[in-house]
This record gives C-alpha cells, structure tokens and sequence, in this order.
C-alpha cells in the first residue's frame, strides 16, 4: 500500500506541476516527511508514520492565476469529492490518498471553507501557517519541483500545532515528528538555521515553541534556542 | 490510546466515509451500459441493464458519436469506482480487525 500510495503522489504532484498549479502551492502535512529525504541525505532520519491526507497549502488562494478545476484534473485516477461538516469542506478522496487544501487564517479567522473557483475547490483556513510560507525549499521529484516548508519551519509550526490537538495521539505523533526533524536538522549542522527561524517568530509564538519543548523534556533542543534569544 | 491506534482509528472513520461517497458516485452513474445491435445490415443501439434481476434492453436507435462516448466513459467509471469501492470496503474490514481489542470501536 505505501509504495502505492507514494507513486499516486507523485502522479498527483505531476498533475498539478503539467497544470501549472504546483508552483502555486506548498506540499504540507505528514507528505513532506518522506519528500524531505533528499534534504536530508546522508544524515540519520526516520521518517515519521503519515496519514493518507495530502495536504497543499495555498498562500494566496484569491492571486491564483492559472484556470484549472482540479477535482476534474484527478478524476481519472478515480479521485471524488467529498464534502465534510456543515459548511463543505471539499476533500479529493481516493483509498489510498485524500487531497485536501488549507490556507494562513487572516483577521478573526472564519469557520467557513475559502472558495478557491480557479482550482474548483475550497481550503480550510488555519491559524500558524503562515509560519510555514515565510521560509520554502524546493525539492526535485523525478524531474520536476516540489515547494516544501523549510524542515525548521515545519518542526517549528508542529511544536505549535500539537499543544491545540484535540486528540492526544495525534498530537504525540506531530511532536515526535518535529522532535526528529529538529535533531535531524542539527545532526546536518543547521543549528543556527532552527535558531535563526525561533527568533523570527511572533514572542508568543516562541513561548508555544518553549513550552512544547518543555513538554517534550528535549533539554538539549531548549538550550540550543535559549543562546541569544529572548523568550520572555 | 497509542499513536499507531490513533492513526488507524482515523483512518477506519475516513474509509467509512469513502465507502458512502463512493456508492453515492456510482449512484449517480446514469444506469446500464450502451450496446450495438445488428439487423438486418443496419447499427441500432439499445441500452443494456438489469432491473430485479432481469436483463432488459431498451432501444436507443442510432445514437451520436459523442452519447457513444459518454457511454465508454461511465463504463469506464463505474468500473473504476466498483473497484475502489470493493479497495475500501477491504480497508474498513482490516482496520476493523485491527482496530478489534479490548476497547470498542
């Protein structure tokens, strides 16, 4: 089944890339653990347990320029739509895989789906990902290019998110994600690329890193951001 | 409750869903499969299904190129669907299974 549901990835990613539509978007969620591989060549790294979701965050869902109604472009693969919750939210469903879009949260948030009418779909809006735009990488597959969080940025965003999950099992598997991508990052010598993403954040936001950290009992990750960084 | 249960658990819930939307996608397939029909030197076209169990042809006439089409392409779909359908009605039973312990799912 994964080898399977790897190469449906990689048929969706090449989809979207023919589209012109994956320059538009970043591949989030657990999908990136195994494309973040090459990043990490050569360096200890165990890629985390992922769900069937696919998520692609659109940074800006209104600037979209190309036309291309996507729930069409993936239906031949036997992709369907499925509308979940009271205000439907448009998930891409296949057994092996489920596309679905998100986007930063702005102003008071909304519990509305964005449309997003060029790509015929809708996002979910969420809060703390524009902390997963600021800093992007682009990662060759096959013979095209994937935009990714920085791993930085995703281990930070993680450490974030875990502390507002409602289910405590999901929430231990996107701490023990971030936790491997940090020490990954450092084992590569990236110390100062995590320090210098935990000082950009919002003080509030770095106190969420901290107190997840300290959750996490990852005394040597604290005291690597602590150098030069003021949390209070 | 672990990591790996959690996963799983979400995942059987998400199959359960698939399984509706896919019958829900077959459902609104338009019904039977277009078949050509030879008499006497002449193409006529009917529409072949099975309503209680009995196989029933209803006569189309000649129909165009692109209703042809559109004929191929929900025998297409229906057969893809049926397929993905039956992958996820596997995935619901082995999650269950799985999933099957001391506690309830």
């Amino acid at each position: 089944m994964e080898k399977n549901q790897y190469e449906l990835c990689v048929k969706v990613l090449k989809r979207l890339e023919k589209a012109g539509v994956l320059k538009d978007v970043i591949l989030i969620g657990s999908w990136c653990i195994p494309f973040y591989k090459e990043y990490f060549a050569g360096i200890k790294y165990i890629s985390a347990i992922k769900t069937r979701d696919v998520d692609f965050l659109i940074p800006n869902p209104h600037g979209i320029k190309v036309n291309v109604n996507i729930p069409e472009l993936l239906k031949d693969l036997g992709f369907i739509i499925g509308y979940r919750g009271a205000k439907g939210y448009i998930k891409l469903e296949h057994p092996d895989l489920v596309v679905e879009f998100l986007s930063p949260e702005k102003g008071r948030g909304t519990d509305r789906p964005i449309p997003v009418p060029k790509l015929g779909v809708n996002a979910v809006a969420l809060r703390f990902l524009s902390l997963l735009i600021d800093n992007v990488i682009k990662v060759k597959v096959e013979d095209f290019e994937v935009l990714l969080p920085h791993p930085a940025n995703f281990a930070l965003h993680k450490l974030i998110i875990f502390q507002r999950r409602f289910k405590e099992e999901k929430a231990i598997k996107d701490r023990n994600s971030a936790i491997e991508i940090l020490k990954a990052l450092i084992n590569k010598g990236e110390t100062n690329t995590i320090r210098r993403v935990f000082g950009s954040l919002l003080p509030k936001w770095q106190k969420k890193v901290i107190k997840g950290l300290e959750e996490a009992k990852e005394r040597e990750i604290l005291s690597l951001l602590s150098v030069g960084v003021s949390t209070k | 409750m672990g990591v790996i249960k959690g996963v799983l658990k979400e995942e059987l819930e998400n199959s359960i869903r698939m399984k509706s939307d896919y019958e829900r996608e077959l459902s609104k397939l338009p019904k039977g499969s277009l078949i050509k029909k030879k008499v006497k030197g002449h193409e006529y076209y009917y529409i072949l299904l099975r309503e209680k169990g009995k196989v029933k042809f209803i006569y189309k006439g000649k129909v165009s190129d692109e209703e042809i089409k559109k004929y191929r392409e929900v025998k297409e779909y229906r057969a893809k669907y049926r397929k993905l359908l039956s992958q996820v009605k596997k995935q619901v039973r082995f999650l269950r299974s799985t999933l099957r312990g001391k506690e309830s799912i």
